[in-house]
């Protein structure tokens, strides 16, 4: 096989595989906020409450977080 | 999935450097051995025409001036045949430019001259009344660097096969006698072209003014 | 916890690169001006000899612009931000402050050594990478330490997740270092030659064609990863910090970050429509490029509509408009960009005025407002003092957009026109025009553009001086404040 039919396969394939996994993600993330399983938008606090002593919105070391994980 | 991504930085990065990295995969790596291959005939520059190759990077000729000829009706009436990617194999770096302040310059060695040159540089507007190029007078005094161009031929030569003569070689005897036997006559040549008895002494004095090595580049642009 | 000290946010290494934004600001932005003015009148061609032609100054323009002024102020936003949204203080290690001054330092003599270089004309002719080999070095060893830094901060955290403008951090040090390397690649010429010539001399590993394609494969990055991707980190961070209001979706910003990590690199070619790179990588680079619109718009439109109800900030607060101003022409210029990579429209566009048009409403209107935004909002914080002069702010503001507009229309103007005439044909298939009647009549959209560019220039002026005074004459702050930024 020559090199360009390898990267129009290469490219053909890996754009399919591609278009997949992003939709069925999108799919996913709506999804499991919906049904209450995970909360995306608290994420967006990180920014507002930025102060060094504030909370963190999910503490590095709390084993607590890895178990929701 | 990728939510998992942003809590673990290392395997994000990894994510993220993949997804950036597969175009240029795809897009460029497969082409690199055919773009690269020159049409028949074509000789590498000579010294003295690379030396004028640097001036034309050193003045940032290409600011202004492109060397691409799309393959339009327009371009071919106003430049001549179209650009060839062979065309270029020898060209590191490529010189296409991004914007025509000034029109191309690809095939100038056809229909201008040395004698417009001299003029050219010297005062634009004498030749081309509403020029807005700058003039360059410092051409006609700076001397160009061919230990230089030199210096690139032999890297070119050993690194990826540029074809030389056996002429160029390493080291600065070699480069005395090339300089003696080829580059100076050769500019000589140009200079006398050029019509210009300032610059006909200096190169007959063994210092090759800029302008004569950068004429000698544009003359080989056909 | 105010009284202990190493849990503060330590500002010093911000400081820094907050003088030298404005500082290359101001050199690169006034070589600007001065070429712009050189195309209306080009006696202006000579007053520095040989260095003042427009032909060596573009470079310098450029390369102060981005590498000088743009880079700076995305160093201020990393440093400021980053502590931030990771919740750590870069002052709790003593390590990385020691690599930040490092970085700092090494960038002031690679920011100089660039202009240098390129007014001595020594330069690879690569645009944006005109750097020659030991210049390229420096850069990469100053790459590596921002890396250093940027995960050593990250393994320091206490925020678990990282917020929206890590990833975009995250992703320009990789995007840039890649391409940089790339690019560069390069051998010395004393190497093989046995010593002879110019020391600093190289020659690029690649040849013609393909030396265009990695050319513009980064060129076209920079862009991606130097005026968009750091920009957008700023954004998604400044702008809800300033207004109170959290992003608009976090969602949306996880789709489009992954959408634009995934297409932007794709769009290259379309720097090289109709030229002898593979027609496929070309018709590839036009597609892309019209793809690109989804996840650009997505992250305006998430800025635009974290503002959702909160629109009267936008009347009072001169910050909030720089930030909203900056989305909007984000927009443009992203809408614009994929129509000029249409290959039609690009047989016309190509090589004419339209294309710095194109850029300069992205990095006037988007990347500089923004950066513009960043040192108002952090300056209160770092040196805790109010702003000078909220009028001042408002004036500036209206300057720029006024030259902003006076500038692209002029451009585009200008570009379409040259490019009609350059294939203009008479009755019997005649050009009808010589290529210096093409030049001459762009002679009054020259003239406004460099007035455009001359109003910009004051309104940079105003910034500057407005910048000085806060930070040292401004009204003392007691408390830090928490969102809208406080000006006198």
């Amino acid at each position: 096989m020559s090199m360009d039919q390898l990267s129009i396969y290469l490219y053909v394939i890996g754009s399919g595989i591609t278009v997949v996994v992003f939709y069925s993600y999108i799919v996913y993330l709506y999804r499991s906020e919906k049904r209450g399983e995970k909360d995306y938008e608290k994420y967006g606090r990180i920014a507002i409450d930025d102060e060094i002593d504030s909370t963190p919105v999910e503490t590095v070391s709390d084993p607590a977080n890895k178990n929701k994980e | 999935m990728f939510h998992w991504l942003e809590k673990n930085p290392f395997f994000f990065a990894v994510g993220v450097f993949l997804t950036i990295a597969f175009a240029g995969a795809v897009t460029i790596l497969p082409h690199f051995n055919k773009s690269a291959q020159p049409v028949k005939g074509l000789k590498p520059y000579s010294v003295l025409e690379l030396a004028g190759r640097h001036v034309y990077i050193k003045d940032n000729c290409l600011s202004c001036h492109s060397q691409l000829i799309r393959p339009f009706k327009a371009e071919t009436d106003r430049y001549g045949q179209y650009s060839l990617s062979g065309e270029y194999a020898y060209d590191r770096p490529f010189l296409w430019g991004s914007r025509r302040i000034g029109p191309d310059l690809h095939r100038v060695g056809n229909y201008r001259t040395p004698d417009w040159h001299a003029n050219h540089m010297w005062e634009p507007t004498s030749v081309v009344p509403g020029s807005v190029m700058p003039a360059y007078k410092h051409q006609f005094t700076n001397i160009a660097d061919t230990e230089t161009a030199y210096a690139e031929a032999v890297t070119v030569k050993t690194a990826f096969g540029v074809p030389y003569g056996d002429d160029i070689q390493p080291g600065r005897a070699a480069y005395e006698k090339v300089l003696k036997s080829k580059v100076l006559p050769e500019a000589l040549k140009i200079a006398t072209q050029m019509k210009n008895k300032d610059l006909i002494a200096r190169v007959k004095a063994g210092k090759i003014p800029e302008v004569v090595a950068l004429t000698a580049y544009l003359e080989r642009l056909k | 916890m105010q009284s202990n000290a190493a849990m503060e946010y330590d500002y010093s290494i911000v400081k820094l690169y907050m003088w030298t934004t404005v500082i290359f600001g101001i050199v690169g932005m006034l070589v600007g001006v001065i070429i712009a003015s050189q195309l209306a009148w080009p006696q202006l061609n000579y007053w520095l000899g040989e260095y003042g032609t427009f032909s060596r100054l573009r470079p310098i323009h450029t390369n102060v612009v981005v590498y000088g002024f743009m880079i700076s102020g995305i160093f201020v936003g990393f440093y400021y931000s980053a502590q931030r949204v990771l919740k750590v203080s870069i002052g709790e290690s003593k390590f990385l402050m020691t690599l930040g001054y490092l970085q700092f330092f090494l960038y002031l003599i690679a920011a100089s050594g660039l202009v240098i270089s390129e007014g001595m004309g020594i330069t690879t002719s690569k645009e944006y990478a005109q750097m020659e080999w030991p210049l390229d070095i420096l850069i990469v060893v100053i790459w590596v330490l921002w890396g250093m830094i940027m995960f050593g901060l990250i393994g320091m955290r206490r925020e678990k997740a990282l917020y929206i403008s890590m990833w975009y951090y995250v992703a320009t040090f990789l995007g840039v270092a890649m391409l940089y390397l790339f690019n560069n690649m390069e051998i010395p010429t004393q190497l093989l030659s046995g010593g002879l010539g110019a020391w600093y001399h190289s020659v690029s590993m690649y040849a013609g064609t393909n030396d265009a394609m990695v050319q513009w494969w980064w060129g076209h990055n920079a862009v991606a990863f130097v005026f968009t991707v750091p920009i957008i980190a700023l954004i998604y961070y400044y702008l809800p910090k300033e207004s109170g209001q959290a992003v608009y979706s976090y969602k949306l910003s996880l789709l489009s970050f992954w959408g634009l990590m995934f297409i932007y690199l794709w769009a290259g070619g379309h720097h090289l429509l109709w030229s002898t790179v593979p027609d496929w990588v070309q018709t590839m680079g036009s597609i892309f490029s019209v793809v690109l619109i989804l996840p650009s718009w997505g992250s305006a439109i998430n800025m635009l509509l974290t503002m959702k109800g909160e629109w009267n900030q936008l009347t009072d607060n001169p910050l909030i408009k720089f930030m909203v101003l900056a989305s909007t022409f984000y927009m443009l210029s992203t809408l614009e960009g994929p129509i000029q990579a249409v290959k039609s429209v690009n047989a016309i566009a190509h090589f004419t005025d339209w294309i710095p048009g194109h850029v300069h409403d992205g990095v006037l209107g988007w990347v500089a407002f923004m950066v513009f935004a960043t040192l108002m909002h952090s300056a209160p914080r770092v040196f805790k003092r109010e702003i000078y002069s909220k009028s001042l702010l408002e004036a500036q503001f209206w300057i720029q957009t006024v030259a902003v507009v006076l500038y692209f229309t002029s451009m585009w103007i200008a570009g379409i026109t040259q490019g009609m005439m350059w294939r203009a044909v008479d009755e019997y298939g005649n050009l009808m025009y010589s290529f210096i009647d093409t030049v001459n009549v762009l002679h009054p959209y020259w003239v406004i553009r460099a007035v455009g560019g001359t109003l910009y220039f004051i309104g940079l002026l105003m910034f500057a001086w407005n910048f000085f005074m806060t930070a040292t004459a401004g009204r003392k702050l007691e408390t830090e404040p928490q969102f809208r930024s406080p000006m006198a």
